[in-house]
Parts: structure tokens; C-alpha cells; sequence
């Protein structure tokens, strides 16, 4: 106990505190910003934008060889660039493949649906950086943050004393904190 | 000048080198290429093994960029390279490309209610014209459960 007096921790902590803090900033907002994004995958992509537009361009003929048919479709199309591929998943469907989109005709009724998949400015590069999309250097960088995160968590608990502190205010909603999680698991894991 | 000469011999490969392929995923370990209209003749002969396939990329998952779809080497033939969420994250603009891909070849029969608990992206992707409320009966679907690829510009 006379040790710990003697050691300036409480100092110390708010120094780590401070510092790491500072350090975290910009990658926690890249973080939460990215967070609330993948986390509504199921109501929007929050990578990509997708751009449709449709064309008619009269029913094209299903025995053409797939280069022919690809051809005729671009001519008809008005488009002068060299496409990338061409698949048929079906006798009644072509696509053909563009450096920016896809388009996809129905050879039948000579609907042509255009999508092109525009990344999201920002976003998608918070998003890859946040699920580990350029592994390498990046999973090591990522646990660096992590682990200032855990030693921001640590130290927050100590950086007040007296009511408010640790021993005071700050036990109880570090409580609920801790309890949300694991009542929400309780409930989900065993309960519903 | 003689910067500007060292710059332009340093970048110029390095612009070279960024029209290659891209890896991603583990490293291959299978030389030859199996042909992809061969495993959907008899899948049941390539189930469990390991191979590696050719093919232009048809579909990608836009989502999560956790499949990719490969054009056969036949008429309207196309194979998908499933990868688990996360652990290979392909770009969208990968359609179009060719990939070479490895992987372990599955075969499974999905029931009625695992058809409709599926992803509606990657259900589209193994069926063009899937749609829930029609869903009739299992479906069996071959597919390559992925470990590494390369995409080729």
C-alpha cells in the first residue's frame, strides 16, 4: 500500500489515457462510422452504388454464336468500347461485360438492364479497412488499435477519484455497462 | 533530372506490376487446371478434391465479396467460388475479369428451408431465377468452396 502511494499511477494512467486517446481518435471514427454502416447491411449496401438504367433495343436472335450476339448488341447499343466478356447464362439472356458495368439483355423482348457498381466514396474504404479487406500490414495495425482500445477502457476507470470515480458513480454504470451485453446474450443464447 | 529518371525507373514497373494478377486468399498448391464443364458433367467424381479452375467472372457478391461466379468452359455453364465472410473480400469490379481459382469442390443438397434462410444475393447468384415464394422442393448445387484465387486483369 505504501508502494502504490509512492507511485505516481494515478499520473501515469491519465498520461496512457491521454496519449492513446489521441492516437485512437481518427481510427475509431473510421470505426463507428463504418460500424453503423455494416451494420444495416440488410437495408442497404454500404459499399457499392448501384446505378441501373433500361434500354430497348429490339428482340436480338438466341442462335447467334455468343461473339456475334455480344456484337450486334453493342452496335445496337450505340456503345464503341471494346467490351471485357460476354456469358450466357441462358438460351433467352446475355451479358456482356464492360470495364465500369454490365449490361444484361433479354433476347427475347430486347429489354437491356445497365448496372454499374460504383464504390462509395469514403465509405467503401472505411468499410474494407474495417472487415480486414487488405490483410497484411493492416491485421497487425488493426490489433495495435484494438489493444489501445482495451487500455483506453482500462485506464478510463481510474482516471476520477472520490464519488464520481470508480468507487462511487462510476461502479454502477460501469455495471449496467458490462450487464447490457450479457443480459442481451442470456436473453438471445437461452431465453427466446 | 536524375530524380525524375530514378522515379520514372522505379514507378514505371511498379505500374507494370499493378496490371497482374492479385492474390488473394492462401497461396496455390494445385498445378493443374480442371476444366469446369468436367466437375459439372460428374460432380460426385470431384466432390472433397481439390482443384483449381479457369473462367470469366460472371457474378460477384456486391455485398461482402464473398463469391465469385465462373463462366464454364461450355454453354451456359457457370461454377461459384465460395469463400467464408471476411476471409477473402473480392472487389466488385472484378466482373468481367478471368480468375483462376482453388478450391475444394462441394456437393450439397440445400432443403426447402435452408433455401429460404440463404442469403437472397448469394441464392440469386446460385439460381438467376430464384425466388422465395417459389422455392419447391431441395436443391442440389456444386460449388467450389474457396481457398485462394487469382484475378486477372
Amino acid at each position: 500500500m505504501h508502494l502504490l502511494k509512492r507511485i505516481p499511477w494515478r499520473r501515469w494512467n491519465r498520461a496512457l489515457h491521454r496519449d492513446i486517446g489521441y492516437l485512437a481518435a481518427g481510427l475509431t471514427v473510421l470505426y463507428a462510422i463504418s460500424g453503423l454502416a455494416i451494420n444495416h447491411m440488410a437495408d442497404w449496401n454500404p459499399n457499392y452504388r448501384v446505378v441501373q438504367a433500361w434500354r430497348e433495343v429490339g428482340p436480338l436472335p438466341g442462335d447467334l454464336p455468343e461473339e456475334e450476339l455480344t456484337r450486334l448488341l453493342l452496335a445496337r447499343l450505340k456503345v464503341a468500347e471494346q467490351p471485357r466478356a460476354s456469358f450466357q447464362p441462358d438460351q433467352d439472356t446475355l451479358d456482356v461485360f464492360m470495364k465500369q458495368g454490365k449490361y444484361s439483355a433479354d433476347l427475347p423482348t430486347g429489354r437491356v438492364l445497365y448496372e454499374a457498381v460504383q464504390p462509395r466514396p469514403v465509405l467503401y474504404a472505411f468499410n474494407r479497412l474495417h472487415i480486414n479487406a487488405p490483410k497484411q500490414a493492416w491485421t497487425y495495425l488493426a490489433d495495435l488499435y484494438a489493444l489501445g482500445l482495451l487500455t483506453l477502457g482500462i485506464t478510463g476507470l481510474f482516471i476520477l477519484r472520490g464519488p464520481n470515480g470508480i468507487t462511487g458513480r462510476g461502479a454502477w454504470l460501469t455495471a449496467i455497462g458490462c450487464a447490457v451485453p450479457l443480459l442481451y446474450w442470456v436473453w438471445w443464447a437461452f431465453l427466446r | 533530372m536524375k530524380l525524375f529518371r530514378t522515379l520514372v525507373l522505379i514507378l514505371i514497373p511498379a505500374l507494370l506490376g499493378a496490371t497482374g494478377p492479385i492474390h488473394y486468399g492462401k497461396p496455390f498448391t494445385v498445378k493443374e487446371e480442371t476444366r469446369i464443364s468436367d466437375i459439372l458433367a460428374s460432380p460426385e467424381t470431384f466432390a472433397g478434391k481439390k482443384v483449381k479452375v479457369r473462367g470469366v467472372v460472371t457474378n460477384v457478391c456486391a455485398e461482402r465479396g464473398c463469391f465469385l461466379n465462373l463462366k464454364g468452359d461450355r454453354k451456359f455453364q457457370e461454377l461459384q467460388f465460395k469463400v467464408d465472410d471476411g476471409v477473402i473480400v473480392f472487389p466488385a469490379d472484378a466482373l468481367g475479369k478471368v480468375a483462376v481459382a482453388e478450391g475444394v469442390i462441394s456437393l450439397k443438397v440445400i432443403s426447402e428451408q435452408e433455401q429460404k434462410d440463404m442469403c437472397p444475393i448469394e441464392a440469386k447468384a446460385l439460381n438467376r431465377k430464384f425466388d422465395p415464394a417459389k422455392i419447391k422442393g431441395p436443391m442440389k448445387i456444386v460449388r467450389l468452396d474457396g481457398l485462394g484465387a487469382d484475378l486477372i486483369n
